[in-house]
């Protein structure tokens, strides 16, 4: 039997998760921006928007966070680990794209040395996810082989209803259920019908673009400085992107105590691989943004079987200079294999 | 650790021994460190820097590594005294796969700065000497003073079980000087060492490394036969930050020690 959640009972399950000792989370516009952010009523949601300016992972990876104070004696070193607060969380109304970008990155930061900070954090957050009725532009997530209603990544997907009052619920988790469960009463029995998914065009042949990127005499291949031409290495497309990983550590501190952070750092940037001696094996630009589709069309999905994108669209929507994953693929996709 | 020896190399170039505090991270060094691997080694509040483990599998009650001061965390290694504690995370990466040279002549060709890794090696094997053939030894650097570990050139000289060829680049010798002047290519053809049975561990700058491949070649080895070992940037060490990959390749998991065939199968633009 499919449940419903009105949304005028929304405001009650957040005081009821609020009381339950969750934080709640959920798409949230300010003056300047949007972004996943914690309210303590279902009024500051905003779920008009097609999707928040800031991506989902900067709850799961902050921009910066500390990993270990220290303190130095007279021949000694003590050191203690920072870990996330442990805190329980709901996400209400993460979208699809930004859910996937979640479980994309999930075996990334498990192989080999398993990252704590990381799946602290994914296994004490309930992900709410509501499918999308509505895109933009630069939506993709079907030329990515997902959709406006995907479930990957998510505890509980939601379809917004026709009428436009509320949602149906589909519990995919057992920490979805046990989430729907603490307000189980709040819900209503049966099913209005659901709007429909929105309309996502596909914007280009992934397969084409990764049979391309997979042939060995490409890497070199002018096409990479054209499409490039335009970057100014800003990296607005990896901190707002929901799949982006790589990391710096910095000490901020002093002689005698101070604290090891770990923050964004960006492929985009010409020191990220720059060696001491001056050496750059990424010393253009054009080698970058080469490295960046490189890793997410080639490289990732040879190591964990999925490409490191959820195709939020993210990186073409709010790039300066109007290049982005999308525009890329989409070129490539018309060059002869 | 504790920084329990330190020894000027060469201009800027310093060699730290540092021992572990705790008996049971030595243990575990112990199990897991082979020649070949790297760490990063640090001091709190200026950060980490990525070198080899200079000392050899061998030798594993200790650690030595040697680096150039060259940045802020490197010049607080630099400054750091005997009996001063620095940070080190590893040993991460792959070895070099000693075993299988067994029985086979030797050949280390090494430039400048880049002897330390090599060196790693050159003791693992000089520790079991009986187990290899001949070993020849071609190192140089850009000047006289620019040659690390001169003692243990010194003793290796001496020795009647090691081939040593010495050069430095055209203008860096001195007027004592009683070895090769020339590039390390160019000595490594006229030492003409034979690829009949023989390995060579090949280490130093890029430019170096492309013209000492192309020799040899032309010296007829196999690029199977021939390793090397990639030093690019790093942060993690663990296969997440997402900066030292050649290609698909990783250097911190899947190296650093590589053939020459595997290298030559990377794509050359990424090196």
């Amino acid at each position: 039997m499919t449940r419903i959640l009105q949304s005028d009972k929304l405001d009650n399950c957040v005081a009821r998760w609020r009381e339950a000792g969750l934080t709640v989370i959920g798409p949230v516009k300010n003056e300047s921006s949007s972004s996943y952010a914690a309210v303590e009523k279902a009024a500051e949601f905003d779920f008009s928007l097609i999707m928040p300016d800031r991506s989902i992972k900067e709850l799961f990876f902050p921009q910066t966070e500390p990993m270990l104070h220290y303190t130095i004696k007279k021949q000694r070193i003590d050191t203690s680990d920072f870990t996330p607060p442990p805190e329980k969380r709901i996400i209400f109304g993460a979208r699809p794209c930004d859910a996937s970008g979640l479980a994309i990155d999930d075996p990334l930061f498990g192989w080999d040395y398993k990252d704590n900070f990381w799946f602290q954090r994914r296994d004490t957050t309930v992900i709410v996810t509501i499918a999308c009725t509505k895109a933009d532009d630069f939506c993709m997530c079907t030329s990515l082989k997902l959709a406006p209603d995907s479930t990957k990544g998510s505890d509980v997907l939601l379809r917004p209803l026709q009428n436009n009052k509320g949602w149906q619920v589909e519990e995919l988790t057992d920490r979805g259920r046990d989430a729907f469960n603490e307000i189980a009463d709040l819900l209503q029995d049966g099913s209005g019908p659901a709007a429909p998914t929105a309309v996502v065009a596909e914007k280009f042949n992934l397969d084409a673009c990764v049979a391309w990127l997979q042939n060995p005499e490409n890497f070199e291949s002018t096409f990479w400085r054209e499409i490039s031409m335009r970057c100014i290495g800003c990296a607005s497309c990896t901190f707002l992107c929901p799949t982006c990983h790589c990391f710096d550590f910095q000490d901020e501190g002093d002689t005698y105590s101070g604290i090891r952070r770990k923050n964004w750092d960006s492929c985009s940037f010409a020191l990220f691989t720059m060696h001491t001696s001056g050496h750059n094996p990424r010393a253009t630009q054009s080698a970058r943004w080469r490295q960046r589709i490189m890793h997410k069309f080639n490289y990732f999905p040879g190591k964990f079987n999925v490409n490191s994108c959820s195709g939020c669209g993210r990186c073409s929507r709010q790039c300066p200079v109007d290049m982005g994953i999308t525009e890329t693929l989409q070129a490539i996709s018309t060059l002869p294999s | 650790m504790k920084i329990v020896a330190r020894h000027d190399e060469a201009p800027g170039v310093k060699t730290m021994r540092v021992e572990f505090q705790n008996p049971t991270d030595l243990e575990l060094f112990k199990q897991r460190y082979r020649t070949g691997m790297f760490g990063l080694y640090g001091v709190y509040g200026e950060g980490e820097s990525t070198f080899c483990v200079a000392s050899p599998e061998t030798r594993n009650e200790y650690i030595e590594f040697t680096f150039r001061q060259s940045g802020r965390v490197t010049s607080a290694l630099a400054n750091a005294d005997i009996g001063d504690v620095i940070t080190f995370r590893g040993p991460y990466g792959n070895r070099f796969p000693i075993e299988q040279f067994y029985g086979k002549n030797l050949i280390f060709v090494s430039g400048g700065i880049a002897l330390p890794p090599t060196r790693s090696v050159i003791w693992s094997c000089l520790d079991q000497r009986e187990k290899f053939g001949k070993i020849t030894i071609v190192y140089g650097a850009r000047t006289v003073a620019d040659l690390v570990y001169k003692h243990e050139l010194d003793e290796w000289g001496k020795r009647d079980d090691i081939d040593l060829v010495l050069t430095v680049d055209p203008g860096g010798e001195t007027p004592d000087w009683k070895h090769r002047v020339g590039f390390v290519p160019t000595v490594l053809e006229q030492a003409a060492p034979s690829p009949e049975n023989c390995i060579a561990v090949i280490c130093g700058p890029p430019i170096m490394i492309k013209f000492t491949l192309i020799s040899l070649k032309k010296l007829g080895f196999d690029e199977s036969n021939v390793y090397t070992t990639l030093e690019n940037r790093m942060k993690c060490g663990v296969g997440k930050c997402g900066r030292c990959n050649v290609g698909s390749i990783y250097v911190c998991k899947e190296g650093p020690v590589f053939t020459a065939a595997e290298v030559s199968r990377m794509p050359q633009a990424d090196l």
